[in-house]
């Protein structure tokens, strides 16, 4: 059974669904021309401003980092020496890039693929009737909204060893609490712990919102068809969830690449580089170390990175997405 | 239907837009080829007798030792003396952050006219020419620097001229938990060296808590490479001589094994998850090493007596490092700026202020006669923990090793060592090989060839 939803309630809350150009009229004449003329004008008029300030703060940035990572330049220092491509090479023979490369990696893995999972399952929760789910909902939410900062400052005081919350709950259970700050792998697995925490919220409501998108008739023509629950979650919900799905994966890849306070207000990237992902790294170079040239080009790869992963999706995983 | 007109007008865009950028880079950012000596040539001697004072500067701080509402009062007592408004800018919650922030300005005009310098970044300042020297202008304003304790003095020297003024500076010192120390029938007062407290180990373990030990230490970046100094001093080591790494030294790995085996082997030390103050101020360890300008907090904090002694001997001696932050006057400023900001950086660092400051805070007064002062002997006579940091200064300290205050970077990778022996029990010499040509890259090029 392949389910269809009517064109109007089937669409995500996401705008991942791009509208469709309208049709072109096949009739041109002179006064179309200057009509299309002057509609450019105005398009250009309008989008002037957003354009100008993509420019300044996006684009031009990206080139005057691209700049940056040819040179040795002390950050903060009026001259520099062009080396070329000698902090790419660098970057790629440094005996720390492995470490950086797996740290990132595992970190994003499990942060994106926890939160994703997690966040559907609180959100097939949430959809349910119960007492209390508005409360519920805005409790989930609610992390969310807070600053990074400021959720890593407190649970480092949950995970301390000695007076810790954790440990105390642990030591209920008869456990004796890790080392989470200092002994590996514990500091990763309690950054991505307290990552997974912070973002849960924002996956279940967008999850949510995805579920409550999906028609209640095609799920009543499952349960006629005599599909179970679980069927009809694998058949029917997840298959409709899909463009919801794919457009947390991209988003939440992107800010998971990236995050960057509650590892700089935990663990400042160690101990021992325990913790440092590619943007901490970046952080790292240019502010501690000083070398902005040098951080500029493992910016500009992980830019790379970025955009590689984005179109990878856009390329692959956007066939696999069942548009209702 | 084609789409020609409309993709080629979009292409000119994107390429117009792509020179235009490309034309602005090549105006912004460092000069490339240039040698940091063109730019401070151009610097002329100022004649301070010329100039007026600005009106109003601002100066970026953290706040040392919670002294913001402290800052604040010296503020408005210099306004009322002189006019000139002070605006005071938390530029960050340490050192570090103050730095960072101030290195990203450095290329507008969102400088401060006074700024935290700390004893591992004032010299990255100077690299860049970001700071000016302040030895001509404090000879304008009968500044007598004489009378700055000229330990802490020298510390900013480079080129035979001063680049800062010490301010909130501290050294390490030994905390100990005077009750417990009573109730193992130990004498009141630090192990003389740290043999000796490896020997008081066996009964200080038994009045502290299961989970606690004899003595605890954190590490960190601009933490651990600080006290470790006193251990690699003690074995008769050093990190560097001049700009020379020697830590493949047999002093120098003898004082790795020390530290090693004071966490491995003896295990008279455990290692401290966040801050090994909270640790010491709930008796979980019954000592612990710590800055000067914990002091004040560990009196409120300890529910019992707090003692300050000494940083222990090691076999060959020891000694204590200085630390903690002065106060720089950026270059770029225009003299009526920079000698506003330098009486007021006069005013901070008087007899009277920096004794009051000192009181408050437990950092160390900056001026042999603010020690002398009635205040400080007041303070020593009833708090007598404060009078310990200003004695071993006199009696201990020694200049740090270059490496760690003048390589940017460097006291990251010398921490990164210690927790290699600290945390994962790593051979010292296997840690000391594994930072050494990370620290001789960041020689090579982010100071050599800015000297």
């Amino acid at each position: 059974m392949t389910p269809r939803a009517p064109e109007a309630s089937g669409a995500p809350p996401t705008g991942a669904t791009a509208p469709r150009p309208p049709e072109k009229h096949p009739h041109r004449s002179r006064l179309g021309a200057r009509r299309r003329r002057r509609a450019l004008l105005w398009a250009l008029l309008l989008a002037g401003p957003n354009v100008a300030l993509l420019l300044v703060f996006v684009y031009w940035p990206l080139l005057q980092s691209l700049y940056l990572s040819t040179l040795q330049w002390n950050l903060g220092s009026p001259a520099a020496r062009f080396v070329g491509l000698g902090n790419y090479v660098e970057w790629f023979t440094a005996p720390t890039t492995g470490r950086i490369v797996t740290t990132t990696v595992v970190f994003t893995v499990a942060t994106v693929g926890g939160a994703m999972a997690l966040g559907l399952g609180l959100a097939l929760l949430l959809n349910r009737r119960l007492r209390g789910r508005g409360v519920a909902r805005t409790v989930a939410f609610a992390p969310y909204v807070l600053s990074g900062f400021a959720v890593g400052i407190l649970w480092l005081f949950m995970f301390d060893p000695r007076y810790g919350l954790i440990q105390e709950l642990l030591g209920w259970l008869g456990v004796a609490s890790p080392q989470w700050y200092t002994d590996r792998p514990w500091p990763l697995v309690m950054v991505t712990v307290v990552y997974l925490w912070k973002n849960l919220g924002y996956v279940a409501l967008i999850y949510l919102a995805g579920l409550q998108a999906i028609p209640q008739d095609l799920k009543d023509a499952a349960a006629l068809d005599g599909a179970s629950s679980s069927r009809t979650l694998r058949a029917v919900v997840l298959p409709l969830l899909t463009p919801t799905t794919f457009f947390l994966l991209v988003t939440m890849l992107l800010s998971s690449l990236q995050s960057f306070d509650i590892i700089k207000a935990m663990t400042s990237g160690g101990p021992l580089g325990s913790t440092t992902t590619l943007m901490y790294s970046i952080y790292e170079e240019s502010f501690v170390n000083g070398r902005a040239g040098y951080a500029s080009a493992v910016a500009t790869v992980l830019f790379l990175v970025l955009l590689a992963v984005t179109a990878v999706q856009m390329r692959f995983v956007q066939r696999k997405v069942h548009y209702a | 239907m084609s789409h020609t007109p409309a993709r080629r007008a979009r292409t000119a865009a994107a390429a117009l837009a792509a020179v235009a950028a490309l034309g602005l880079t090549a105006c912004a950012g460092p000069s490339v080829g240039a040698t940091s000596d063109d730019a401070s040539a151009d610097a002329e001697a100022v004649d301070w007798s010329q100039v007026e004072p600005a009106t109003e500067i601002t100066w970026w701080s953290n706040h040392p030792g919670q002294s913001q509402d402290l800052e604040k009062q010296y503020i408005e007592e210099f306004e009322a003396e002189t006019g000139i408004s002070v605006d005071l800018v938390t530029a960050g919650a340490d050192y570090d952050e103050v730095a960072q922030r101030f290195q990203a300005a450095s290329q507008t005009d969102e400088l401060p006219d006074l700024v935290i310098a700390s004893d591992v970044w004032w010299f990255r300042y100077h690299l860049n020419d970001q700071i000016m020297p302040v030895d001509d202008v404090m000879e304008h304003l009968d500044a007598d620097a004489a009378d700055f304790q000229p330990a802490l003095y020298a510390d900013y020297e480079y080129d035979d001229q001063h680049w800062a003024v010490p301010y909130a500076r501290s050294t390490p010192l030994f905390y100990y938990n005077k009750d417990l120390w009573k109730a193992a029938g130990l004498p009141d007062r630090g192990p003389k060296t740290w043999a000796e407290l490896e020997k008081w180990d066996r009964s200080l373990k038994k009045e502290t808590p299961k989970d606690g030990s004899t003595f605890g230490l954190s590490t960190g970046p601009s933490w651990g490479a600080w006290w470790f100094e006193n251990m690699i001093w003690g074995t008769g080591g050093a990190y560097s001589d001049g700009f020379d790494l020697t830590l493949d030294t047999p002093e120098a790995l003898a004082g790795g094994e020390f530290v090693h085996d004071l966490f491995h082997t003896s295990g008279v030390a455990t290692l401290s998850a966040d801050d090994n103050m909270a640790d010491f101020s709930s008796g979980v360890i019954a000592s612990t090493i710590g800055s000067t300008g914990s002091l004040k907090g560990a009196l409120d904090a300890a529910s019992f007596e707090v003692g300050t002694a000494y940083l222990p001997d090691g076999p060959q001696g020891g000694g204590t490092p200085t630390g903690g932050t002065g106060l720089a006057i950026p270059s770029s400023k225009t003299p009526e700026e920079q000698l506003a900001a330098a009486m007021f950086l006069e005013f901070l660092t008087n007899t009277e202020n920096t004794a009051e400051f000192s009181q408050a805070t437990g950092y160390m007064p900056v001026r042999t006669s603010a020690v002398e002062s009635d205040a400080m002997q007041r303070t020593y006579a009833e708090t007598p923990q404060f009078r310990t940091a200003v004695d071993q200064l006199a009696d201990k300290a020694r200049v740090q090793d270059d490496v760690r205050v003048f390589v940017p970077g460097a006291d990251a990778l010398l921490n990164e060592a210690l927790e290699q022996i600290v945390i994962e029990g790593t051979d010292p010499k296997a840690a000391f090989e594994s930072i050494t040509p990370r620290i001789e890259t960041a020689y090579s090029e982010n100071v050599e060839p800015y000297l």
